[in-house]
């Protein structure tokens, strides 16, 4: 179990985390065993694991929609200032799996809900939610409903939303687990090209070895079963943007392979 | 640390009880306003003096002309006839509504027409064609389940997974077979569904029926209730054709799980 | 993914064929065009065989024609055919808004609150297997034959779809909405005003809709046990007069006007949810 020293730029601190699901017939499922993990501001880390190895649940935590049975997750303000993370905020923003957009609302409405909850002036929401929107490239799809968009868009979408919210942290949960082979690498091109205009502390779970290898400036490999538990975290420093075909790329991929302990 | 979302092992005490107390308390209210006049007696009865009026009228004949038991029986007769025949006719039409285009041409603007008007207004036409009695009664009733019937079971064929219908198609299989073979079992969740709804169609309008035009039946009792100026038959009447409907819609729903028990809905 | 009707739109796809017999008749336009003049045709035909036999129990389509026709110049116990109309409808509309506006509030603060659920529900489930119409006879008893004692029963009757759409529109919710919602920087409030109530609008325009199906039901029967105007009234007119022609343009005009009131709400539906997709239906 690897871990990285604190350092004063540490984003986000994740110590000694523990989990255990309480099912409805008493039965305990521990999820997460003794989990720590730091991330650097604008720092791009990924983890990366199988099905079922408890990435969601962690990121889940971070995020604050569940809560650790022991361990704590702390978070660095703008002024430099570690606190708890206690529920969920606007201070971190999820992009989620299943999309998870208003049906009711037009793409220009669900990007400016934040801006709105957060009482800003209608006209102020929308140029923000504007902004997004190019910066995603949905011009022109801003009166489209949900139902109408394409599970890339729809993701986009969710990605703007999250953005428009200016949150200290990204948090992304499998984002593109239901777009097929190719949107997705398209996608996965588009998220590292919305990173680098608008830089941003990200955490990124997936399950696609090439995906964490294409974003990520550091990978936290996951064992491969429950309770969850950290395996390696390897750094990558591959200039960007990152080739699929590069030997150094195929290298750690092989390396992340072998090292992974699932058979079938 | 407060969590955001609390695992709710145990609910609270106070959930439990207060379901008891608030229908315990509604009843008191009730007793209460009618024992102490400020509702007088010839608008609403007591509860225990409808208690009373059940447990007489088990074994008199007075003041309707029957037995409690004899109207409840007059009753489910009528609309488990009715019930079972807008089953025989409403499924079938609907399922080959669904799949056949001849069938449904030659239905649908008829179904069309007649689906608005409500059952309860046939009621004076039934009168003309059958006179008070027993075939009008279930005319009312098979008309009353017959709609959610056919719409339900249209909709289940509807719903068939297209992909199934072309790959059926790929093994050479004709319109009846895939028919058969297909459509009607993939239809079947939605036809179970529709039994329990066109039970309470039917049972909403055989009380319709017996209100205005009957001679025997809870619905009778009630109007009877009414005309004696008697509001505790009244009562007893409303809750009979209650009770008498929720035990019956239970009973479906028993037969149902047992008959449904592999197939996962 | 699997793919069905309620989720794809997707076009069909039809080949130009020439028009052969078979074709034409197994045309679906044709065919509904020979079921509407069969259906007229046989009417007619069964009212004249039995009106030859003496018995008035069938009006000849003609026949109803003519008498919507008298009802719209002459009066019937004070109204004319318009007026009856009017009758029934400000009826429908009267109870169904109270209902709405009672039931559809408390549908959903029962699905947002525990305890209000705990007290109101063991209520609604004893009053909920009673049908609306059995209130008929203790609606008379405590109101007379007036309108209150008729909007009362369309309360009743229009109460309880809505108030159960309400409750389980907001408890079907996708619960990672709230997610959404918590972490865009929402609170409680926030979840309530931005998710349930839109998540839930189209389950409640659904029980509205049954609402209203089952408020005509509900004011045709309170109409027939006891009116002096709607078209309740004109049906037992005119089975007071053994006027079968009447009986059947009383039910020919309560099918138009329910079926006017149906559009009605559906075209809101589509005006206030225009997110809904369409499911293969009648």
């Amino acid at each position: 179990m690897a871990t990285l020293t604190p350092t004063p730029d540490i984003k986000i601190a994740c110590t000694n985390v523990n989990k255990t699901f309480i099912q409805k017939g008493k039965q305990e499922v521990p999820v997460l065993d003794d989990v720590s993990l730091a991330v650097r501001e604008n720092e791009f880390l990924v983890i990366l694991g199988p099905g079922q190895c408890g990435k969601s649940t962690l990121l889940r935590i971070i995020a604050g929609l569940e809560t650790p049975t022991t361990g704590t997750v702390t978070l660095s303000g703008a002024d430099g200032v570690a606190h708890g993370v206690e529920g969920p905020g606007s201070d971190r923003g999820l992009v989620f799996q299943g999309y998870m957009l208003f049906p009711w609302k037009t793409v220009l409405g669900n990007v400016e809900m934040g801006p709105k909850l957060r009482g800003l002036p209608g006209k102020e929401c929308r140029e923000i939610a504007k902004r997004y929107i190019e910066l995603v490239g949905l011009t022109g799809f801003e009166d489209h409903y949900p139902h109408q968009l394409s599970g890339g868009m729809k993701q986009r979408v969710g990605i703007a939303r999250v953005y428009a919210n200016s949150p200290q942290v990204m948090l992304l949960d499998e984002p593109f687990g239901q777009l097929d082979a190719q949107t997705r690498i398209f996608m996965e091109q588009e998220t590292a090209r919305i990173w680098q205009a608008e830089q941003r502390t990200v955490i990124f779970v997936t399950n696609n070895i090439d995906e964490a290898l294409y974003l990520g400036d550091r990978i936290v490999c996951m064992e491969g079963k429950l309770p969850g538990r950290v395996q390696t975290v390897k750094d990558v420093t591959l200039p960007r943007p990152r080739e699929f075909t590069d030997m150094e790329f195929l290298r750690l991929r092989q390396e992340i392979i072998d090292a992974s302990q699932l058979t079938l | 640390m407060t969590a955001y979302r609390e695992i709710r092992v145990k609910t609270p005490l106070a959930l439990k009880i207060l379901p008891v107390v608030s229908v315990t308390a509604f009843f008191c209210l009730w007793e209460f306003v009618v024992r102490t006049g400020i509702v007088p007696e010839t608008m609403l009865a007591a509860p225990s003096s409808v208690a009373q009026l059940f447990v007489l009228k088990l074994s008199e004949v007075d003041p309707d002309g029957a037995l409690l038991q004899e109207h409840a029986w007059v009753s489910i007769q009528e609309a488990f006839t009715g019930y079972f025949l807008s089953l025989a006719v409403g499924i079938p039409l609907g399922l080959a509504m669904g799949w056949f285009v001849m069938a449904e041409g030659l239905a649908r603007p008829v179904f069309e027409i007649i689906r608005p008007i409500p059952p309860v207004a046939w009621i004076p036409l039934t009168i003309f064609w059958f006179g008070i009695g027993l075939p009008g009664k279930i005319f009312i009733i098979w008309l009353g389940g017959l709609v959610p019937c056919v719409i339900n079971a249209y909709v289940g064929v509807k719903m068939t997974n297209p992909t199934l219908i072309q790959m059926a198609r790929t093994y050479g299989a004709s319109d009846w077979q895939i028919f058969r073979q297909l459509c009607i079992p993939s239809a079947l969740p939605m036809v179970f569904g529709a039994l329990q709804i066109a039970l309470a169609c039917c049972w909403t309008n055989l009380v319709a029926a017996e209100l205005l035009a009957a001679d025997s039946g809870l619905g009778f009792m009630i109007t009877m209730g009414r005309r004696l100026a008697m509001p505790e038959m009244v009562v007893l009447g409303m809750v009979m054709v209650g009770l008498t409907g929720a035990v019956i819609g239970v009973v479906i729903d028993r037969v149902e799980k047992k008959l449904l028990a592999g197939i996962r809905r | 993914m699997s793919s069905n009707i309620a989720n794809e739109t997707t076009c069909a796809f039809r080949d130009r064929q020439p028009w052969t017999v078979g074709r034409v008749l197994t045309n679906r336009y044709f065919l509904y065009t020979v079921s509407f003049c069969c259906f007229f045709l046989g009417w007619d035909y069964l009212a004249r065989t039995l009106g030859a036999e003496g018995s008035s129990s069938l009006a000849r389509p003609t026949e109803v024609i003519v008498a919507l026709q008298d009802l719209w110049d002459n009066e019937l116990a004070e109204y004319k055919l318009l007026g009856h109309i009017w009758a029934s409808t400000q009826r429908v509309l009267i109870g169904f808004c109270i209902a709405a506006v009672l039931a559809v509030p408390l549908g959903l603060i029962m699905a947002l609150n525990r305890y209000v659920n705990a007290i109101v529900k063991p209520l609604f489930d004893l009053l909920k297997p009673m049908p609306p119409i059995s209130w008929i006879s203790i609606s008379i008893l405590w109101f007379g034959i007036d309108e209150t004692s008729k909007v009362f029963i369309i309360v009743i009757g229009t109460f309880v779809p809505c108030l159960l759409n309400a409750y389980n529109g907001v408890r079907l919710v996708d619960p990672e909405l709230y997610d959404v919602i918590r972490m865009l920087g929402g609170n409680r409030r926030d979840e309530i005003l931005h998710v349930c109530f839109p998540a839930s609008f189209p389950a409640i325009f659904a029980g509205l809709q049954i609402s209203l199906s089952s408020a005509w039901t509900c004011v045709l029967a309170a109409e027939l046990v006891s009116a002096r105007s709607g078209l309740g009234y004109i049906i037992v007119q005119g089975m007071n007069l053994s006027d079968p022609a009447m009986v059947m343009g009383g039910m020919a005009v309560i099918a138009v006007v329910a079926w006017c009131t149906t559009l009605l709400v559906t075209g809101l539906e589509r005006y206030l949810c225009p997110w809904k997709r369409k499911i293969a239906g009648l």
